[in-house]
C-alpha cells in the first residue's frame, strides 16, 4: 500500500512539474489590438471572440479573413484558431485545402510583418480529426504561442509539437479559462 | 426482479436507475417498451409505463422530456404528427403540425422586401406550434393519467438539469452563432455547452409548471401565447393573439397500407405516410428477399423506387384541407405496378431527368386498373419544384405498452433550434421553410394564411394478424423515408433483428439529390456494381446523423419487445422493470 502511495507521489509530482513546465512560457506578453480569425471555420474562432470581448482586449474577428497584407497590418497580434468544421467550411464555399492555404498565407504576411502569432485549440478533443489536424500542423510552425484546451492534447500532439519546435505552449482546462489568459497575455 | 426483463442485448446502461427503469441503446422486454432519442427521455417514458399508465401516457411524458434534453430539435414551439394503434383494434392519428399566420403571405412578405428564405431563420419563420395542442388530444383520447403527473418527470429535467451529451454539444455548436445572436441565454456563460456539463433550464421549468397548473390552454389562450405574442411584436413575427387562439389539431385515421402480408399504418397529409406505402407497393413487385441486403440490385430497385416515390409526392401530398389529391390513387397497388415498370433494372434514371417520370396517380383514384391505364396511357410531365433544404432535426420516438398498445410519435422543430426565437425556455419552429419558396400557379405548396406545410416526417406502425409487429420513425429531413424503408425492408425482407436492422448502412433515394448518398459500410463490390449501373456513389462516414436517427421497437410472437435507439444520436430504448 505504502508503495503505491509512493509511486502515487511521484507521479503527482512529475505530473505538476511537466505542467509548470509547459505552462511557464505564459509569462510572455503580447499587444493588442488582435486580429482573431478562424482555421477551419469551426465555432471555435467565434468563441475566442466572445472571451476576447469578455477579457476586455482591443480585437476585430473576421472569421474568414483574406490573406492580404493591408488585412494584418492594422493589428500587432494574429489568433488563428484551429478547428475543421464542414458545416462551416461548407458555408465558406470552400474546402480544407483551400483553408489552408488561407491561413498559412496568412501566418506568412503575420510573420513578414514581424507581427506576434497565436495558434488555438479551444474546443477540444470533439474537434481533433484528420482535417483538423492537417490545418494545424500547416500553422503551427508559425505560431509564437500555442493556446490548446487540455482535452484536445490527450495524445500529446501539442506539447510534443512545442517541444520540439520550441514554441511556449499554455494548455488549459475550461473554455472559460480562456478569458483571464487573454487578460493575462495582453493586459498584464 | 430484473428477471423480468428476458434480455438486455448491450451492456451498456447509460443513465441512472433513479426511475428503476432499464435503459440502454438496446433493451428487451415483455412489460413494455420505449425508444426514443436521448436516455433521459426514454427513461421517462418507461417509469410511466411502470406506474400503470399505457403507451399514450408514456408518450405524452415523453414528449415534454424530449422538449427538455432535447431543445433543439422539438419542444413546446415544435410541431408534429401521431400514429396510435390500440390494443382494441382502434387506430387513429394526431395531426398537431403548425399552421401558417394570417399575416404570412407571398403579397405581405413581397411587400417587406424580403422571401421565405429571408425570413426562415427568423421571428417571421415561426408557424403556430402545435406540439402542446396534440398533447392536448392525446390526452383526451385514451390517456389514463393526469396531465400534472404526465409532465412533472420534464419539469424535474428542466429544474434539476441533465448531463449534455455529445449530440446535445455537437448541435449546440453547430448552431453557435444562431445562438449567439438569438438565444444567448441559452448558452455557457456565452460559451458552448461541452458533452459532461450539467443543462439546467429553470425559465423552462416554469412554464412546463404554468402547464401543470392552467392546463394547455394557457399555452394557446393564456399567460404563454401572451408571452409568444409578445415576443412576435417585439421582433417583428408574424403570429397574433388571434392565430394563437385558432390553432386546433386534428383527430384523423391513419393511411393503410400493407406489404407481404403486413398491415401498415401511417400519417396521411400532408405528412409522409402515402409516399411510405406508394413506395412499398412499388417494392412488393420486386423478390427482394431473394436478393439480400448488400445486393446492388437490391439497392437499385429501393433507391429508384424512392426516387420515383418522392417526385410523386411533391404532386400528390399537401394539405389535405387546401388541396383536393387524388392521395387513394397514389397509394393503389395498380399504381405502383405502373411505376414498379418505369425502373430500368441495368440503368440508374439520369438525375437530370427525374422530373420526367412524374406518374399520374388521378385515374387510380377513380378505382382503374393498371391494365386499363395501361391501355390508355397519358403520360404528363410537371414543372420542376424548387429544393427545400431539411436538415437532419426532428425527433422521433416508438412505445408499446404491455397490453399491445403503441404509438409512434414525431415531433419537430424543423431546424435544429428552428427559428432560434428563444421564448420562457423553448424554440420557436421555423416551418415556413417547407412552403414553396414563391408562388407557383402549379404547385401545390404554396403558403397561405392557416395552411399546414408538407414535410417528409411519417410516424408508422405495423402490425401482423392485428397485433403490432413494429412501431418505426426517424427524424432525417429528405432522408427520412429512405431510411424508414430500408429499414422495413431489412425487418420484413430480409429478416434481420431490429438492432442489425438500425446499424445497416443506409442510402438515399431522392428527387433533389443527383448522387446515390450513402453511408460507408457497403461492400466494395456492391458499390462498384452501383456505379456501373450508372450510379454516382457519394459515401458518408458510418454512422452518420445526416442519414437519420430512428428509434425503433420490434415485437416477437412471445410477447418480447426489443427496442433500440438510434446509433447515430446517442438514442436510448427503455423498459419498465416491473
Amino acid at each position: 500500500m505504502k508503495r503505491i502511495l509512493i509511486l502515487l507521489l511521484i507521479t503527482f509530482f512529475a505530473a505538476l512539474g511537466f505542467s509548470n513546465a509547459v505552462t511557464e512560457e505564459a509569462t510572455l506578453t503580447f499587444e493588442e489590438p488582435v486580429l482573431i480569425t478562424s482555421g477551419g471555420q469551426s465555432p471555435g474562432a467565434l468563441q475566442m471572440m466572445v472571451l476576447a470581448k469578455m477579457s476586455g482586449i482591443k480585437y476585430e474577428f473576421i472569421k474568414d479573413v483574406e490573406a492580404a497584407t493591408d488585412n494584418v497590418v492594422p493589428f500587432n497580434t494574429l489568433i488563428i484558431v484551429v478547428g475543421a468544421s464542414g458545416k462551416g467550411l461548407g458555408a465558406a464555399g470552400i474546402d480544407v485545402d483551400t483553408e489552408i492555404e488561407r491561413v498559412v498565407e496568412l501566418c506568412k504576411i503575420a510573420r513578414g510583418l514581424e507581427k506576434k502569432i497565436i495558434i488555438s485549440q479551444i474546443e477540444g478533443a470533439t474537434r481533433r480529426g484528420e482535417s483538423s489536424d492537417r490545418i494545424a500542423d500547416a500553422v503551427v510552425e508559425y505560431a509564437d504561442y500555442l493556446l490548446i484546451k487540455d482535452d484536445a492534447n490527450e495524445d500529446g500532439k501539442f506539447t510534443t509539437i512545442a517541444k520540439e519546435k520550441e514554441i511556449p505552449i499554455r494548455l488549459f482546462d475550461n473554455t472559460s479559462d480562456v478569458k483571464d489568459i487573454l487578460k493575462e497575455l495582453f493586459l498584464e | 426482479m430484473r428477471k423480468a426483463i428476458f434480455l438486455i442485448i448491450s451492456i451498456v446502461i447509460i443513465a441512472s436507475f433513479s426511475f428503476s427503469a432499464v435503459t440502454s441503446q438496446t433493451v428487451a422486454s415483455s412489460l413494455g417498451m420505449v425508444a426514443a432519442a436521448n436516455p433521459y427521455a426514454a427513461e421517462v417514458g418507461a417509469e410511466i409505463l411502470e406506474k400503470g399508465g399505457n403507451a399514450i401516457d408514456a408518450a405524452i411524458a415523453v414528449s415534454f422530456a424530449l422538449g427538455v434534453v432535447e431543445p433543439y430539435a422539438s419542444g413546446l414551439g415544435g410541431e408534429g404528427y401521431a400514429v396510435v394503434t390500440l390494443a382494441n383494434g382502434e387506430k387513429f392519428a394526431v395531426d398537431f403540425k403548425s399552421m401558417a399566420p394570417q399575416a404570412a403571405t407571398y403579397e405581405k412578405l413581397e411587400e417587406l422586401g424580403t422571401s421565405i428564405s429571408g425570413v426562415r431563420y427568423t421571428p417571421k419563420g415561426a408557424l403556430v406550434p402545435g406540439i402542446p395542442a396534440g398533447i392536448q388530444m392525446m390526452l383526451e383520447n385514451g390517456a389514463s393519467m393526469s396531465l400534472a403527473e404526465l409532465i412533472q418527470p420534464a419539469i424535474d429535467l428542466a429544474r434539476n438539469g441533465f448531463t449534455v451529451n455529445e449530440t446535445f454539444a455537437s448541435v449546440t455548436s453547430d448552431n453557435y452563432e444562431k445562438l449567439l445572436e438569438n438565444a444567448p441565454e441559452f448558452l455557457k456563460d456565452m460559451l458552448l455547452w461541452e458533452a459532461g456539463d450539467t443543462f439546467v433550464n429553470e425559465e423552462l421549468a416554469k412554464t412546463l409548471e404554468l402547464i401543470k397548473e392552467n392546463g394547455i390552454d394557457c399555452f394557446y389562450h393564456g399567460q404563454i401565447a401572451d408571452a409568444i405574442v409578445d415576443y412576435m411584436e417585439k421582433n417583428d413575427g408574424f403570429i397574433t393573439k388571434a392565430d394563437m387562439e385558432n390553432y386546433v389539431p386534428y383527430l384523423r385515421e391513419p393511411v393503410h397500407g400493407t406489404y407481404r402480408g403486413y398491415d401498415v399504418y401511417a400519417p396521411g397529409p400532408p405528412v409522409s405516410g402515402p409516399q411510405l406505402i406508394a413506395i412499398l407497393n412499388v417494392l412488393e413487385n420486386f423478390n427482394l428477399s431473394a436478393m439480400g441486403p448488400f445486393d446492388p440490385l437490391a439497392i437499385h430497385i429501393i433507391q429508384q423506387t424512392l426516387v420515383l416515390e418522392d417526385v410523386d409526392r411533391r404532386y400528390y401530398i399537401s394539405d389535405p384541407d387546401y388541396y383536393d389529391l387524388p392521395v387513394n390513387g397514389f397509394m393503389s397497388k395498380d399504381y405502383a405496378r405502373l411505376r414498379a415498370m418505369v425502373i430500368d433494372l441495368n440503368e440508374a434514371l439520369d438525375p437530370d431527368s427525374y422530373w420526367d417520370y412524374a406518374g399520374e396517380a388521378a385515374p387510380f383514384e377513380e378505382g382503374k386498373s393498371y391494365e386499363e391505364v395501361l391501355i390508355e396511357k397519358n403520360k404528363e410531365t410537371a414543372g420542376v419544384v424548387a429544393e427545400i433544404n431539411e436538415s437532419p432535426s426532428t425527433s422521433h420516438f416508438s412505445i408499446v405498452d404491455k397490453y399491445g398498445n403503441a404509438v409512434a410519435w414525431t415531433q419537430t422543430l424543423s431546424s435544429f433550434f428552428g427559428t432560434g426565437s428563444y421564448i420562457n425556455g423553448f424554440f420557436m419552429n421555423n416551418e415556413i421553410g417547407n412552403f414553396a419558396s414563391s408562388y407557383r400557379a402549379w404547385d401545390i405548396i404554396n403558403l397561405e394564411p392557416g395552411m399546414r406545410p408538407r414535410t417528409t416526417i411519417c410516424p408508422t406502425i405495423i402490425q401482423k394478424d392485428g397485433k403490432v409487429k413494429y412501431v418505426i420513425g426517424t427524424p432525417g429531413g429528405g432522408r427520412i423515408i429512405s431510411t424508414i424503408t430500408e429499414l422495413i425492408v431489412d425487418l420484413i425482407d430480409f429478416g434481420m433483428p431490429v438492432d442489425e436492422a438500425v446499424k445497416m448502412p443506409k442510402f438515399v433515394g431522392y428527387t433533389f439529390y443527383s448522387n446515390l448518398r450513402m453511408e460507408k459500410g457497403m461492400p466494395d463490390n456492391t458499390v462498384k456494381a452501383l456505379e456501373a449501373l450508372g450510379h454516382e456513389v457519394k459515401l458518408y462516414d458510418y454512422p452518420d446523423l445526416y442519414f437519420g436517427g430512428p428509434n425503433i421497437i420490434s415485437v416477437e410472437d412471445s410477447g418480447l419487445m426489443i427496442g433500440m435507439g438510434s446509433i447515430r444520436r446517442n438514442g436510448a430504448a427503455s423498459a419498465p422493470e416491473k
